[in-house]
């Protein structure tokens, strides 16, 4: 709605520009990526480019990456996809035909994903997404794969699987209410499938409402919530609304427990939810990894040495993501995207998300879902699943 | 009913936010004939001037509101000055001032995201007084927020104050000629440049208090002034340019809202809303307490 352009073109322009600097043509890997760097969900891909700009210093100081004997360095293009549809496919055209990458990293939400497809298939170049969980990412809509796309991440139908799994069997929950944004995929999508779960498995969703995103308001929804009072209610949404939806909920008495996704990790999202003991003390998320656990510990404490800031679960997707692409691009021996392609399809590799192995849909087939719980200022890992059915 | 009353209540809280923005597009418009839409940019602006004021120089409360609202009340004349004085002075026409005001608000808004970044932040609990920390009052079974209340008692001073000052001072009546005819009270001895230097003041500074209320009921992010465009349709369906018109614009259409997302479908609420300001604009252009019929924009 709001014409951006101009700003954006300088910050895109200045990218590019940095992104060029001091790399010699000869013997460099070109990696893309393409994220929002401005936007509502800034946030994310600024975590995701900061990561990869770290890993590829750590790439390049340690000699460069071998590839069939001889190394190269490493250098990421950026792109600013300001999380619209519409920009990352212009984006992602760039990448293919002007920055001649090998391949791609990102993006980060299915809304900017979906739409790359075509682009990357005719260019014959993979993109490996971060946290693209929509199941059309990969997969069209009439049941073919998009040969180019790949992602790092499970999936929606397995994230909605395992929270209605969770609320029906471990908290013995029986009436549900779901709350979701109504013109986002991602919201829309993952709500649909925890209420097929949760409803197979024998609970009831007492109320479905939504919002539109960009609202700060919800109380009128949540009024209705109330109302047909259920004993928990499950939020698809991004950190920053959960957090005001979460306070606002207690505000009206709503006491129950609140379930959500992985939009809700964030660094910032308990201060905004009220700090330690606020309005999501107790509440529970599924998500990709256990962002305080041990196996993401090397890499947290890097990030917060260089950048002075946590990393975000995007930093540890868009991590995974790029050892993907390296290592399918080490094991094919070539920079050619066909070859590459193949290579990542028969991924099999451990990040610091647990363990990812392509199955023939491009998606990390029985990838580990993990039950974090908040409790005062901490991301407590309650429990583990792994390919629940 | 009970169900009913909390709407109420809900409705109303959110209009009392809307009439604090609205009153200050419908203070511009009256004199100047146009839509100032870099009023929610500042709106914003106010939002961060008294989130840094509590946070990095720790100031008092009281004190954060009031550098907030001259912070705005400066930054909205220095606007006028710099952006729309210009224009003024090559008789410029309205639309280039509805452009000029457009692209000061997506420079503001981005300046905001390139410099302080996009993350949103809250204002700490502990750093406000006890009646505008998060929480809510049971009145029965009715859950009122606090900030809500508060929210509602400050509108209503400032509304009442600005309505003391322009009906009973001599500034409030120069701007009320003005806004009648700017030649002729011109001609009458009131200096017009002094007018509306004086009307982006107290629009900005009502801008710095919408915007701390609003940051510490929701939370201070730089697309804040998207949500302004609400209050600008408020403004526009109680009638541009008359400021009992902005207020019973904001509530009316603020209980539209909630009504229609409480008892009909919360996707339909815009559906409806906005029907009903097309509809409006149609029977009755001027709006509901609008002044004579002159163009919109």
């Amino acid at each position: 709605m709001r014409a951006r352009f101009a700003i954006c073109a300088v910050l895109v322009a200045s990218l590019a520009l940095v992104g060029c600097a001091g790399a010699k043509k000869t013997d460099t890997i070109k990696i893309g990526w393409l994220g929002p760097q401005t936007g509502d969900s800034a946030l994310w891909g600024q975590a995701e480019l900061a990561t990869l700009q770290m890993m590829s210093e750590d790439y390049n100081k340690a000699g460069g990456i071998e590839v069939n004997g001889k190394k190269y360095q490493l250098q990421i293009v950026p792109y600013d996809t300001k999380g619209d549809s519409t920009e990352s496919v212009n984006v992602a055209k760039r990448l293919t035909s002007q920055d001649k990458v090998v391949a791609v990293v990102g993006p980060q939400g299915s809304g900017e994903a979906i739409p790359i497809a075509p682009i990357m298939n005719d260019a014959k170049i993979p993109a490996v997404a971060t946290t693209a969980t929509n199941p059309k990412v990969t997969v069209t809509e009439s049941g073919s794969v998009n040969p180019y796309m790949f992602r790092a991440c499970f999936l929606d139908p397995y994230q909605g699987k395992v929270a209605a799994y969770f609320a029906y069997t471990t908290l013995a929950k029986r009436n549900a209410a779901i709350f979701m944004t109504i013109d986002d995929p991602y919201s829309t999508g993952l709500a649909e499938y925890f209420k097929a779960s949760f409803e197979k498995s024998g609970g009831k969703v007492v109320a479905t409402e939504s919002y539109t995103s960009g609202e700060k308001d919800f109380r009128s929804p949540l009024t209705k919530i109330k109302a047909a009072k259920p004993d928990v209610i499950f939020i698809p949404a991004y950190y920053n609304d959960v957090a005001l939806i979460a306070k606002q909920a207690r505000d009206l008495g709503i006491k129950v427990l609140l379930l959500g996704g992985d939009g809700w990790p964030s660094e910032n999202v308990i201060d905004l939810a009220g700090g330690p003991g606020g309005a999501l003390e107790g509440c529970l998320f599924v998500n990709h990894l256990d962002m305080q656990g041990d196996l993401a510990k090397p890499m947290r404490d890097e990030y917060k040495a260089k950048y002075n800031k946590n990393a975000e679960l995007n930093s540890y997707m868009a991590h995974d993501a790029l050892i993907m692409v390296i290592d399918a691009i080490q094991r094919a021996k070539s920079f050619d995207g066909v070859k590459i392609k193949a290579a990542l399809e028969a991924t099999d590799l451990d990040g610091v998300t647990g363990h990812i192995k392509i199955g023939p849909t491009h998606d990390p087939v029985g990838k580990t879902a993990w039950l974090i719980k908040i409790v005062g200022s901490e991301m407590k890992l309650q429990e583990k699943y792994a390919a629940v059915d | 009913m009970n169900q009913f009353l909390q709407q109420l209540v809900n409705g109303l809280s959110i209009g009392s936010i809307y009439a604090l923005m609205a009153v200050g597009y419908s203070l511009v418009y009256s004199i100047m004939n146009f839509s100032n839409f870099a009023h929610g940019s500042v709106i914003m602006l106010g939002a961060y001037f008294g989130f840094f004021a509590l946070t990095l120089l720790g100031l008092p409360f009281a004190l954060a509101f009031f550098v907030a609202a001259s912070g705005t009340a400066l930054f909205a004349v220095a606007l006028e000055r710099l952006a729309y004085k210009p224009l003024r002075d090559r008789k410029a026409p309205f639309l280039y001032f509805i452009i000029t005001a457009m692209g000061a608000s997506i420079f503001i808004d981005n300046s905001v995201i390139a410099t302080i970044g996009p993350t949103p932040k809250t204002f700490p609990q502990a750093s406000l007084p006890s009646f505008l920390r998060s929480g809510s009052v049971e009145i029965g079974s009715l859950n009122v927020g606090r900030v809500d209340i508060a929210m509602f008692v400050i509108t209503a001073i400032c509304l009442a104050a600005l309505v003391l000052f322009i009906d009973k001072t001599k500034m409030g009546k120069a701007i009320q000629a003005t806004a009648y005819n700017m030649k002729a009270s011109a001609l009458m001895g009131i200096n017009p440049g002094f007018v509306i230097i004086l009307v982006f003041a107290i629009g900005g500074a009502l801008a710095g208090v919408a915007g701390v209320l609003y940051g510490m009921k929701y939370q201070v992010y730089p697309q804040m002034s998207s949500i302004t465009m609400k209050s600008f349709i408020a403004a526009v369906f109680g009638g541009l340019g008359s400021l009992p018109g902005a207020l019973l614009g904001s509530v009316l259409l603020a209980l539209i809202e909630t009504f229609v997302s409480g008892y009909v479908s919360t996707q339909l609420r815009d559906l409806f809303a906005f029907g009903i300001l097309i509809a409006m604009l149609v029977i009755r252009p001027q709006g509901i307490m609008g002044k004579s019929m002159e163009d919109k924009a």
